[in-house]
């Protein structure tokens, strides 16, 4: 019966390991340079991103005024070449409120995803991979959560706690943790039957590395994906909590309270609420592109 | 001779209800000496890779069931606490899984996945674990270990991916290394060198070898003894040269005519009628009978017990039971 299998038994090893060579590895700067350069919009998209976040590190060297100084000699001002973007109701330079408004957002637009991804992915990941009551518990407080749409969730909360600087971060990542807790626990309910993490329990790794070095990292390109797209979001929803008065509070400048009070003075002048909603818009879209390119990028379903 | 170095007795898993468990492995004994290869042979859905899950408890409980006694070096693995079990997982039993295409992380570099083993059981220095690392890839027949540390599951071949799981597997050493279809998914010339493999590492590290498979070809290849399984029960249990030439039960006679030859003239393969019932429809009596071209009234109430034809040889089979041990036992 033997010979049913080519006989190898002899045979030194080396002589039948196969000489192949090993597949390149796209690195990470390929994968970067993959997102970035995959569509013109993108690169377009991601220095419009590294110039508004290097505005809102340089805020104090390049705006041309103090954001909260008041003048009563300028107000409503229309552009000029003194103040680029005009002045407000109080004499105050739109140009540098505008430059400062860009670290409240941006702050918030980088803060809350993070922390939100971080506590929302550290949920789903416990019920997916322990499952039962434990799972049973989280997926039902997710679910209460995600009952509320997030700007409805972030308004209750804006409203009880106050609008300072934390609250509304804790209010942002309150609103974003329930998507990323589901996104996190279906992926790794399906990470968990995954060969590799029963071979990794048949070799005596125990439960918390597993999870650590076995299930997250193997789930982390859908929560980038998430991530990204939520930048945009929070920026969004903190110029709208700051438009209805339970964001970044006045006097201190953020692009929704820019808005704000612009609208209460638009017809004497129209450049806060445009130079306002503009910055919103051009920062939004940049975002959601990138997000965009870094999802293709990622999602092997999406063939480039 | 020592002792066994693994001997399960009257393994029984199952799943469903109480009140109408499905018997997925029912009463399976079998014994491995250290040093030895042990083929277990059967179709799919025989119960021989749950068997192996289970001397590791890797079989989630609940929703299973599994009762019966895994003794390992005389230790009771079933009576081991759960947060013990890992301590014997890659150090004493390695395992070597089906799919080498998936039984590797994709993020991690095959160099840190075969350290993660030597990590969690071995004190030893980072460079010391590096050279330990090298050495087994060397061992497994992977060319320039050093250039290949660094790199990731998908750069390799499924050929090249089993070496690394073998080298996972061996990390520490273990006595007991369980292959479950280690060659299953690889084409026909991988099969041979990772089987060669298989010979290889017993000889150099002494370990006894189950070797879970449903082909005979394999089974003649690497080991000496062979476990038949069906449908959760062991059929016969032998060494391979009897088995091959003596087989007492009509199951493994089956199998062993399905076997392509090159010098039989034959145009089609034997074929055994129908195919393994699905877990939980056969409640009484042998559940090989309807497709048995031997079977008997009895079969219909009674399973077989194990009888022994020789040394180290026994079938469970009504029909070829010597006659005094089948009318024995009726009475």
């Amino acid at each position: 019966m033997s010979e049913t299998v080519a006989p190898t038994g002899g045979k030194p090893l080396d002589a039948l390991a196969e000489r192949e060579a090993l597949a390149p590895e796209p690195g990470l700067g390929r994968t970067i340079g993959l997102v970035l350069f995959s569509r013109p919009s993108t690169i377009v998209a991601t220095v419009v991103i590294a110039l508004f976040i290097a505005i809102a590190l340089l805020a104090p060297v390049i705006a041309p005024y103090d954001p909260l100084r008041q003048s009563l000699l300028q107000i409503n001002k229309p552009p000029s070449w003194e103040h680029w973007l005009g002045t407000d109701q109080f004499g105050r330079d739109v140009l540098s409120r505008i430059i400062y408004g860009s670290r409240n957002s941006l702050i918030f637009g980088l803060l809350s995803p993070l922390l939100a991804a971080i506590a929302g992915t550290s949920l789903g990941v416990v019920a997916g991979y322990f499952g039962g009551i434990v799972d049973r518990v989280i997926s039902r407080l997710i679910d209460t959560l995600m009952a509320f749409p997030e700007l409805l969730l972030a308004i209750l909360i804006a409203a009880a706690l106050g609008g300072s600087f934390w609250n509304i971060v804790v209010v942002l990542t309150v609103a974003f943790t329930p998507g990323f807790a589901r996104v996190a626990r279906a992926s790794t309910l399906a990470v968990k039957q995954e060969p590799y993490v029963e071979a990794a329990i048949a070799s005596g790794v125990r439960t918390p590395l597993i999870i650590i070095r076995h299930v997250v990292p193997n789930i982390l390109a859908p929560i980038v994906v998430l991530m990204t797209l939520w930048s945009a979001s929070a920026i969004r929803i903190e110029a709208t909590l700051s438009f209805l008065g339970i964001g970044t509070q006045p006097p201190n400048p953020s692009w929704g309270n820019i808005i704000r009070d612009g609208l209460n003075n638009m017809f004497a002048t129209q450049m806060p609420i445009v130079s306002g909603g503009l910055a919103i818009t051009i920062v939004v879209l940049a975002i959601s592109l990138i997000g965009d390119a870094v999802r293709d990028v990622l999602d092997p379903e999406i063939s480039r | 001779m020592t002792g066994p170095l693994l001997e399960v007795k009257d393994l029984t898993v199952e799943f469903g209800p109480k009140r109408a468990p499905i018997r997925v492995v029912d009463g399976v004994s079998l014994t491995i000496h250290p040093g030895e290869a042990v083929g277990v042979v059967g179709e799919s859905g025989s119960g021989k890779s749950i068997t192996a899950l289970s001397i590791l408890r890797l079989v989630p409980e609940p929703p299973a069931r599994v009762s019966g006694s895994v003794l390992f070096e005389g230790r009771d693995l079933m009576a081991v606490p759960k947060g013990q079990m890992h301590r014997i997982r890659g150090k004493e039993i390695g395992m070597i899984f089906q799919e080498p295409m998936s039984s590797l992380n994709p993020v991690m570099t095959i160099g840190d996945q075969i350290e993660e083993a030597i990590l969690l059981h071995e004190k030893m220095s980072r460079a010391e674990r590096r050279a330990r690392v090298v050495d087994l890839l060397r061992l497994v027949g992977m060319p320039d270990p050093e250039q290949r540390l660094g790199a990731y599951p998908d750069q390799f071949s499924g050929g090249m991916r089993q070496r690394v799981m073998a080298a996972v597997a061996m990390a520490c050493n273990p006595k007991l290394l369980i292959a479950d279809e280690p060659t299953t998914a690889l084409d026909v010339t991988i099969q041979a060198q990772v089987l060669a493999l298989m010979l290889d590492i017993r000889k150099r590290f002494n370990s006894a070898i189950m070797l879970i498979t449903h082909d005979l070809g394999v089974v003649a290849e690497v080991c000496e003894r062979v476990v038949v399984m069906y449908a959760g029960h062991v059929f016969e249990e032998a060494d391979t040269r009897t088995l091959f030439r003596d087989s007492r039960h009509p199951y493994t006679q089956g199998l062993l005519r399905s076997v392509p030859t090159l010098t039989s003239t034959q145009k089609r393969l034997h074929q055994i009628e129908g195919s393994v019932p699905p877990p939980g429809t056969i409640t009484a009596g042998c559940p090989f009978r309807p497709r048995c071209s031997q079977r008997m009234d009895r079969c219909a109430t009674e399973m077989p017990p194990l009888v022994t034809h020789g040394d180290g040889h026994r079938a469970a089979c009504w029909a070829t039971a010597p006659k005094a041990i089948a009318q024995g036992e009726a009475a």
